[in-house]
């Protein structure tokens, strides 16, 4: 009667996002099932990015589900194994992102490339305004991130990086370029943030 | 936890999947010895694209056989039809007559089958034989009629052969 019950409780309970370590404590069958879900991704996110595209009146079986979840997870094993083994034969020890973009083109899904890309662009940005950013400030850029993700859904990009930089400086636009300048070390991210800049000062002429 | 927003935009860079997670089942090849944000986030990313791909083509399936519900089956008509997918999944779908876990609190509601055409069965064997890794599956077919699973079995059938109570 208990184990049944535990069994019932199990699925639930992780959709739910419960504690696991209740569920440590009980049986050994439990503690296999939790390792079993740890080499999976949430069935939860599964479920929700498969509703997002299949027909609005349609349904998925919760068999599907579970099988989708492990086919994104062997799918995330395959490349990491082939990004990986073109580590090796160049003797380095990290995985970077050109091993990752190499990987899917050589699996043969070469129609997500550029939708990496451009994403893998927006994510370098993000993280570069990061660390301008004083760390005690932080905190309030997440804050603004429904501001600019509002922009961004508006395919205002610019406004996004307008918003942001108004969180480091005063109304003056001037003293912002040059505090930004002085903040940055020379890189690839800096030049990107300096052509923003150009574009912050173009918007501000329209605005 | 990651928010999660949506990307009707296809602009926010929010990852739909917890980091962790994603990382975790990368550190399973042992091989693995370090990874960058950068792979972390790609890799995260593209299992995203990879899932919505999955999805749509199993609800086109779907559709096809006029079914609203995505099934098991609709999954794996899915994936024989992309090459690159069907390369490194087709062996690690789950056998039509295996059940993916043995304890399921829920199952979806089918109609009930009395007898599985033999049409079925040779499909079934059909589908067995390439794989080299499914020859242990082979083992399977003749237990159908043997062991009576209304609640499963039905399901599967249909999807794989047309019926003429289907039909009517």
């Amino acid at each position: 009667m208990e184990d049944e019950s535990h069994n019932n409780t199990l699925p639930n309970g992780f959709n739910t996002g419960s504690p696991e370590s209740p569920f440590l404590k009980t049986s050994t069958t439990t503690t296999q099932h939790n390792k079993e879900q740890d080499r999976f991704l949430p069935i939860a996110n599964v479920g929700r990015i498969m509703k997002k595209v299949i027909p609005p009146n349609g349904k998925i079986s919760k068999d599907a589900k579970e099988t989708v979840q492990e086919c994104v997870s062997e799918f995330i094993s395959f490349v990491t194994g082939e990004a990986s083994d073109k580590c090796q034969r160049e003797k380095r020890k990290t995985i970077n992102g050109d091993d990752v973009i190499w990987a899917i083109t050589t699996l043969g899904f070469e129609d997500y490339v550029e939708p990496l890309k451009t994403y893998l662009q927006k994510y370098k940005e993000i993280e570069g305004e990061k660390l301008s950013i004083p760390k005690q400030m932080r905190s309030e850029q997440r804050l603004q991130q429904h501001h600019n993700n509002y922009h961004d859904q508006n395919n205002q990009p610019f406004n996004g990086a307008y918003a942001s930089s108004n969180l480091i400086s005063q109304p003056p636009y001037v003293p912002t370029d040059q505090k930004f300048s002085l903040t940055f070390s020379p890189n690839s991210i800096q030049s990107q943030l300096r052509q923003q800049d150009q574009i912050d000062s173009v918007g501000h002429w329209y605005e | 936890m990651v928010m999660a927003e949506e990307e009707e935009s296809g602009v926010s860079i929010q990852l739909e999947f917890p980091k962790g997670r994603v990382k975790k089942i990368m550190a399973l090849d042992k091989d693995v010895k370090r990874v960058s944000s950068e792979a972390l986030f790609l890799v995260s990313r593209s299992t995203e694209l990879f899932l919505q791909f999955l999805a749509e083509k199993s609800a086109q399936v779907a559709i096809e056989k006029k079914r609203k519900t995505v099934n098991l089956e609709h999954i794996r008509e899915a994936v024989k039809r992309h090459q690159p997918t069907r390369d490194f999944l087709l062996d690690e779908l789950p056998p039509p007559s295996q059940p993916t876990k043995p304890d399921r609190p829920t199952q979806p509601a089918g109609r009930p089958k009395l007898d599985p055409p033999p049409r079925g069965t040779r499909r079934i064997d059909l589908f067995f034989r390439k794989p080299e890794l499914d020859d242990p599956a082979q083992a399977q077919p003749p237990e159908n009629p043997a062991q009576a699973q209304p609640p499963e079995n039905p399901d599967q059938d249909q999807a794989q052969s047309p019926v003429p109570v289907d039909e009517s």
